[in-house]
């Protein structure tokens, strides 16, 4: 019995695997009917102030701080890649305005453009919070912060946040998340961070190729 | 200089500027919804030979028509192969020529008032901004003027020849777009109320000649709708389209009402976002003209008043209302001023006074049409960039063609309530499909969807996923899904 089930196994066996090598050259690639865009009308002009927040800004915890934690940045001088903004003025970063209607924001042109806060005297960070324009739903792209004691930011510079996924700032690939522009502003976790100047990047926006701030507000305490 | 050469080299100038701004850097802006929905028809139609008029949600089929011989002469044959310097190029030379027909038309203000009129088309805002739009009203302007300054020849002269042309050119307003009839209407009534003297040299009949152009205009209209010959029932179908956009109107609920001074705003000036849009002096100019239109009588300046004062209470008057509009008031406009220059060339100050008006309007209005064919051309303060993409859709080809890369037997999804202009930038893409609800599953080599859409579209996906946003116009976000390797 044992001899005849053997030879009848190898059969099988040879069988299924001829069917497969059968079936392997008889496959052919998949297609897939898709369907074909719908010719409409012109679009109407959206009146949206704000999208809903995505659910993981909406489930964001609070940045913790330690105590005697002050606003250090009001006021402070400002200056940028763009000296001349289109419009507004390198102070309205500091000025405590964060309406966003226009008066309170200024613009920067088109491509990477960055705006850098000089604190005065360094100081621990605990947080960086910004405004972009957020009067209608938009994202910036390629929003990076970094702080460091050199003006220039060649040497000892700290990467706060950076949601660049293409190093479209040269400053590295970042993996913190792109978001929706709100009147709650940023806020990022500066993690104690001790330098003089903060410095923010964007590469433009989801309505258009410009960069803007309300307002940048930095949080911390003098080191001394 | 010869005497040909002095009196025409001017409008020639003018005439290539006017080109110049036209065709700078065609394809620098992002392509409109209705741009990119009009040109994938159109590179249909140069691909297959093959287009039937859509009496729903299209407008005549002149524009598609006149890009093949544009798309021919650059060597392209089939939608991917189309360009938007190839598109846009149509407008461009189209715009141009209406600058030359204005030039023509002026003739009788005189020849630098008439010269002036051309500057004043040449150098305006909406006019040149639109003249870089593949959308139908720089045609239907163009093909306008061309039958007003025929019209104005087969008056002055009486010869059916021009009685004719005129009636090819309203036959191609009318292929243009359905409202075409309301630009003719105007045309005649501001004729009978300028009520010019004809030489009485002028021969011609007019009921002959009448029924002669009636027939060129009925034959070009018929040619054009029934895709010369091959879809008969496209001549039906614009009789249709009349009742499609009476019931549009009439519901008041398109989405693009507003109110009456709509149009004014646009013309005098208007601030938005920190950047001023204007055309205070040149909208002074054509008030001007107006008055001196309303107390001189010489019979163009009537015309023009008339045409002007009918367009634009028109236009007003329709809740409906998109910017394109402002190109169909620009050449009667253009006309009071000029002819407001020339009463100022009468006046006391004389020449220098007129010509120091018109150069300063001239000025301003070459300014802002560099604002805003330039640096804000798609920019949502623009009043021109109306519901415009966002600099954002050329981002989406190359993320598709990397995706596609990637994952060879993959699709391109494309999920949400609008997504156009996308499939003019994915043409020529094999795998892509495009959804305005989300399909049972949702993965792919790149997924793409509305802001809306994305928590949905996030359910019905496998694996993981990165997320990035790009925008599709200011206020439209899309959510691009990428799968993680």
């Amino acid at each position: 019995m044992k001899h005849a089930l053997a030879p009848r196994i190898a059969a099988a066996a040879l069988a299924l695997a001829a069917l497969a090598s059968a079936r392997a050259e008889d496959l052919v690639p998949l297609k897939v009917e898709l369907p074909k865009p719908l010719f409409v009308g012109t679009p109407r002009p959206i009146k949206v102030s704000n999208l809903e927040p995505q659910q993981a800004a909406a489930n964001r915890a609070p940045v913790m701080v330690p105590p005697g934690t002050v606003l250090l940045s009001r006021g402070k001088p400002v200056t940028a890649s763009d000296s001349y903004p289109v419009i507004g003025e390198l102070s309205y970063l500091t000025d405590g305005d964060k309406t966003g209607v226009e008066g309170s924001y200024v613009e920067f042109g088109p491509g990477v453009q960055w705006a850098q806060i000089d604190l005065g005297a360094r100081c621990r960070l605990a947080a960086v919070a910004v405004w972009h324009f957020h009067a209608e739903a938009r994202v910036y792209h390629a929003v990076v912060i970094q702080a460091s004691d050199d003006p220039a930011f060649k040497t000892g510079v700290t990467t706060l946040f950076n949601n660049d996924d293409t190093n479209a700032d040269g400053l590295g690939k970042g993996t913190d998340l792109a978001y929706v522009e709100t009147y709650k502003g940023r806020v990022v976790d500066a993690k104690g961070t001790v330098a003089r100047y903060v410095r923010l990047y964007s590469d433009g926006n989801t309505s258009d190729e410009l960069n803007h701030y309300t307002e940048v507000e930095v949080y911390g305490q003098p080191v001394n | 200089m010869p005497k040909t050469l002095s009196r025409w080299l001017p409008l020639a100038l003018v005439t290539l500027a006017a080109l110049g701004l036209r065709v700078r850097d065609l394809g620098a802006r992002p392509m409109h919804a209705d741009e990119a929905n009009q040109a994938v028809k159109a590179g249909e139609l140069l691909e297959t030979g093959r287009y039937a008029f859509d009496p729903r949600d299209h407008h005549g089929p002149l524009l598609y028509y006149a890009a093949l011989p544009v798309a021919w002469l650059r060597g392209q044959r089939s939608l991917p192969e189309l360009d938007e310097v190839t598109v846009r190029l149509v407008p461009a030379l189209a715009g141009t020529l209406s600058v030359l027909l204005l030039g023509l038309l002026a003739s009788p203000l005189g020849r630098w008032p008439s010269l002036a009129a051309a500057a004043f088309l040449a150098a305006s805002p909406p006019a040149a901004y639109y003249s870089r739009y593949f959308i139908q009203e720089t045609l239907l302007a163009a093909a306008a003027l061309a039958a007003f300054a025929c019209g104005q020849a087969w008056w002055r002269t009486g010869r059916r020849a021009w009685a004719v042309a005129a009636g090819a050119a309203l036959g191609l307003m009318q292929a243009s777009k359905e409202s075409a009839p309301l630009f003719a209407l105007a045309g005649l009534a501001a004729f009978l109320a300028a009520r010019p003297r004809r030489d009485p040299r002028a021969g011609g009949s007019l009921a002959g000649d009448g029924l002669a152009g009636a027939a060129a205009a009925l034959g070009v209209a018929a040619l054009f709708y029934s895709s010369f010959g091959a879809n008969p029932s496209g001549l039906r179908d614009l009789v249709g389209a009349y009742g499609e956009i009476s019931g549009r109107l009439r519901a008041g609920n398109t989405g693009h009402e507003k109110p009456w001074w709509y149009f004014l705003e646009l013309f005098t000036w208007r601030r938005a976002g920190g950047i001023t849009f204007e055309q205070a002096g040149f909208a002074a100019l054509a008030a001007g003209g107006l008055l001196v239109a309303l107390g001189e009588g010489a019979p163009l300046l009537r015309w023009a008043a008339a045409y002007s004062v009918a367009v634009l209470v028109a236009l007003s008057a329709t809740p409906y209302k998109t910017p394109w509009h402002a190109v169909d008031l620009v050449p009667g406009f253009a006309l009071l001023a000029a002819g407001a220059v020339g009463a100022l060339s009468r006046s006391r100050g004389g020449p220098w006074l007129a010509a120091a008006a018109a150069l300063a309007v001239l000025a301003m209005l070459a300014f802002q049409t560099k604002r805003v064919t330039g640096a804000y051309a798609a920019d949502p303060r623009n009043p021109y960039a109306y519901v415009h993409s966002s600099p954002d859709v050329l981002k989406f080809r190359g993320l598709a063609e990397a995706a596609l890369r990637r994952s060879p037997g993959g699709v391109v999804r494309v999920v949400s309530e609008e997504y156009w202009p996308l499939p003019w930038y994915f043409r020529g893409l094999a795998r892509v499909g495009y959804w305005s609800e989300p399909p049972a599953s949702c993965d792919g080599a790149l997924v793409i969807a509305s802001a809306g859409l994305a928590d949905a579209v996030r359910a019905r996906l496998h694996g993981a996923y990165g997320e990035a946003y790009l925008g599709l116009r200011p206020g439209f976000v899309c959510v691009v899904f990428t799968p993680r390797p």
